[in-house]
């Protein structure tokens, strides 16, 4: 508790700190939390799984650390249960209707791909009002427009430019994302260029095309090395994959400001992989029990690899005014988006 | 009584160090003593009532959340000393149920075996034997519905059949006299091309040979084998069956793992095993229907047992002239149980 030195000092608007993100949650502490879930959620033909969900998310919220403090989760079970059985029941009326009225299940299909942006912003205004840090909320307000665009309009465009244009619809999902987000009153900034997206698609096709010919050539040509040409496919594959999750979290993060707060990345695919390759490993080998124990393993590997560089102390962050936000549209987003 | 901790206002981020006092006489007295920032200055005690106090429950070792007042908020690390501290307001009761079960080795050891009991369960007993009834029970107007897809087969996978007109009508009237006592299912026979030696039942109805299927088969008796095969899937519902499985199966696993998200690579790999293990135990139930419908006809079984022969070998000699032996093998092993397997079935009835 040592950040109140730190407003001490003579120029606070000028000093900087990095702060270091930290999880300090367990994996066979986790797996006890997750264990009993299961059970009572079993037991109570599914009903607990709202107390589970919350008792989960608490569990990885309160265990993240920034500046010696933790982060919160706040939302309630018994409101996740209501708004969980009434997007079943929503489910159910449709999934009803749909056999009986095909008619009007496609009107209601229409209908839903318009609601969609309007629960997904309901859906991410739940979450941030739900997550605190410091005892002040984050907050989530952006209009349908807004949304509609982020969703449909600029991944169409993706689309319709034989992705030339997909790092854009990227760059505006991420910006949809972070500049409606908030800490209290304080807006978060997103700097991102297209150019930067641009960047990382284009060595992605770079490094695609430099293994994937070869590769091609072996196994037209050469058809006694054919065996090799999987090989280097698989790899190239796994080496894309992981080259994309890493730069587009680094990016993310290396972009987002909070006024002159900035933060850091710096996830590698080394580090990305080896997580990866031993969760998967240990999960198939113990039948899944290793579940719990690989999402902390996880979050552990990403909180240590993301910093904060804080110019000042984080004394000052307002608190906004209390609106009431249902998790409705969250789950009404889960079940649809599941049902689809 | 003393607990340390920090103490947060609710309308900025600031942070102070707070201690939370409890007097050990009666009546108990509960102080929050806030203590000044450096510019500050003023100490501010604050007095508190236990009732109007929201502790949280505990939860590994996360820190502790007691709310109060207008968003205030006292956290801390002491964990023991808040359980103490609630103990002494309330008595013993259940506050820390969850917890106390969180750490008891025999819970933690039971809760698993059981939860793995109950999985194993619904998986061999549950999910089966419930798509077995829905499917039964569902109006033939859905079954279809799921099965209107030789349509969409044609225009994806399949060729017309190359077989002269003659021909299929040859092979038609072989079939329908053994196709009579079977009308209610409403068998239509298909002929196709397009696709390496197989036969299929669509949900609709339809029994689909393909042309290379058909090359393999050498006698009329063969060919009664196979059809009596796809009539079991038919008869079963093996189609519904399997999508009705399938969507439990996903059920399963949201509510196991409590979110959608959980939903990749890794609990994908046991959902797809469960589903061909289901494959597999559809197989065999059609092969047990065939043999039993050949026995009532008179045909022998050793019949059964030369098509599957001639369908494994065909499946093995294709696979080396396409070069990825290993796919199409496995492929085949994997949906279907293995033709020895299907063969010794077929031998128990011969004797």
């Amino acid at each position: 508790m040592d950040d109140n030195a730190v407003s001490g000092s003579t120029s606070p608007s000028t000093s900087s700190t990095i702060l270091n993100f930290e999880f300090r949650g367990n994996g066979l502490e986790y797996f006890k939390i997750w264990i009993v879930n299961i059970l009572l959620t079993v037991l109570t033909l599914g009903i607990y799984s709202a107390w589970a969900t919350v008792r989960n998310n608490r569990y990885f919220y309160s265990n993240l650390y920034l500046d010696g403090e933790n982060f919160r989760y706040l939302a309630e079970p018994l409101q996740i249960l209501k708004s969980r059985l009434i997007a079943i029941a929503a489910f159910i009326v449709y999934s009803l209707l749909s056999q009986h009225y095909p008619m009007v299940a496609l009107g209601l299909a229409v209908a839903l791909i318009f609601a969609i942006p309007y629960f997904i912003n309901q859906s991410l205004a739940f979450h941030r009002r739900m997550s605190a840090y410091k005892n002040v909320q984050f907050r989530f307000k952006a209009g349908y427009g807004e949304a509609f665009m982020a969703l449909y309009v600029w991944p169409l465009i993706g689309v319709l430019t034989l992705g030339i244009l997909y790092p854009l619809a990227m760059l505006k999902m991420h910006q949809y994302v972070v500049r409606n987000s908030a800490y209290g009153t304080t807006k978060f900034d997103f700097t991102a260029t297209f150019k930067d997206y641009g960047m990382i698609f284009l060595i992605m096709l770079g490094v695609a095309i430099m293994f994937g010919l070869p590769a091609w050539a072996i196994m037209t040509f050469f058809k006694d090395a054919a065996f090799i040409s999987p090989i280097i496919l698989a790899g190239l594959y796994i080496g894309l994959f992981l080259y994309f999750m890493v730069q587009t979290n680094n990016l993310f993060f290396n972009c987002l400001a909070l006024n002159e707060h900035r933060f850091s990345a710096q996830l590698t695919m080394l580090g990305l992989g080896k997580v990866i390759l031993i969760n998967g490993f240990l999960t198939i080998i113990t039948l899944g029990l290793y579940l719990p124990a690989a999402k902390v393993r996880m979050t552990k590997y990403i909180a240590s690899c993301l910093e904060m560089d804080a110019k000042g102390p984080l004394d000052n962050f307002a608190a906004a005014e209390q609106d009431n936000i249902s998790a409705l549209g969250e789950e009404m987003g889960q079940v649809f988006d599941f049902a689809m | 009584m003393q607990i340390e901790g920090r103490y947060m206002d609710g309308t900025t981020s600031s942070r102070h160090y707070a201690r939370l006092e409890v007097s050990s006489y009666h009546p108990v007295n509960i102080t929050l003593v806030i203590e000044p920032d450096i510019e500050e200055g003023a100490r501010r005690e604050c007095p508190l009532n236990f009732d109007e106090m929201k502790v949280s429950s505990r939860l590994g070792n996360t820190p502790r959340e007691i709310a109060f007042g207008d968003n205030e908020l006292f956290v801390t690390d002491d964990n023991d000393a808040v359980d103490e501290f609630v103990r002494g307001f309330k008595g013993g009761g259940s506050a820390s149920f969850l917890h106390r079960m969180e750490n008891s080795l025999t819970m933690i050891l039971g809760a698993t075996a059981v939860t793995i009991l109950m999985i194993w369960a619904a998986v061999v007993y549950g999910i089966p034997s419930s798509a077995h009834y829905i499917a039964h029970q569902l109006p033939d107007f859905t079954s279809e519905k799921l099965g209107s897809g030789l349509t969409m087969l044609d225009e994806t996978i399949f060729s017309p059949s190359e077989l002269h007109e003659s021909e299929q009508y040859r092979y038609r009237a072989v079939m329908a006299p053994y196709l009579e006592p079977y009308e209610d299912l409403g068998p239509k026979i298909e002929f196709r091309s397009g696709m390496p030696a197989n036969a299929f039942a669509l949900p609709g109805g339809e029994i689909v040979f393909t042309d290379d299927f058909l090359k393999l088969v050498e006698s009329d008796e063969e060919l009664i084998a196979v059809l009596f095969h796809e009539l079991g899937h038919l008869k079963h519902k093996h189609i519904t069956r399997r999508v009705l499985q399938d969507s439990m199966i996903t059920l399963m696993v949201i509510f196991i793992t409590g979110d959608i998200d959980t939903i990749d690579l890794l609990t994908g790999l046991p959902t797809l095993m469960l589903d061909l293990s289901y494959s597999r135990s559809f197989e065999l139930e059609a092969d047990q229907f065939a043999l039993d419908a050949m026995q009532i006809s008179g045909i022998s079984a050793k019949h059964f047992a030369s098509i599957m022969q001639k369908l494994d070998k065909s499946y093995a000699d294709h696979s080396d002239t396409d070069d990825n032996k290993y796919k199409a093998v496995t492929d085949f092993l994997s949906t279907h149980p293995p033709t020895e397997q299907r063969i010794k079935l077929a031998e128990q009835y011969q004797n």
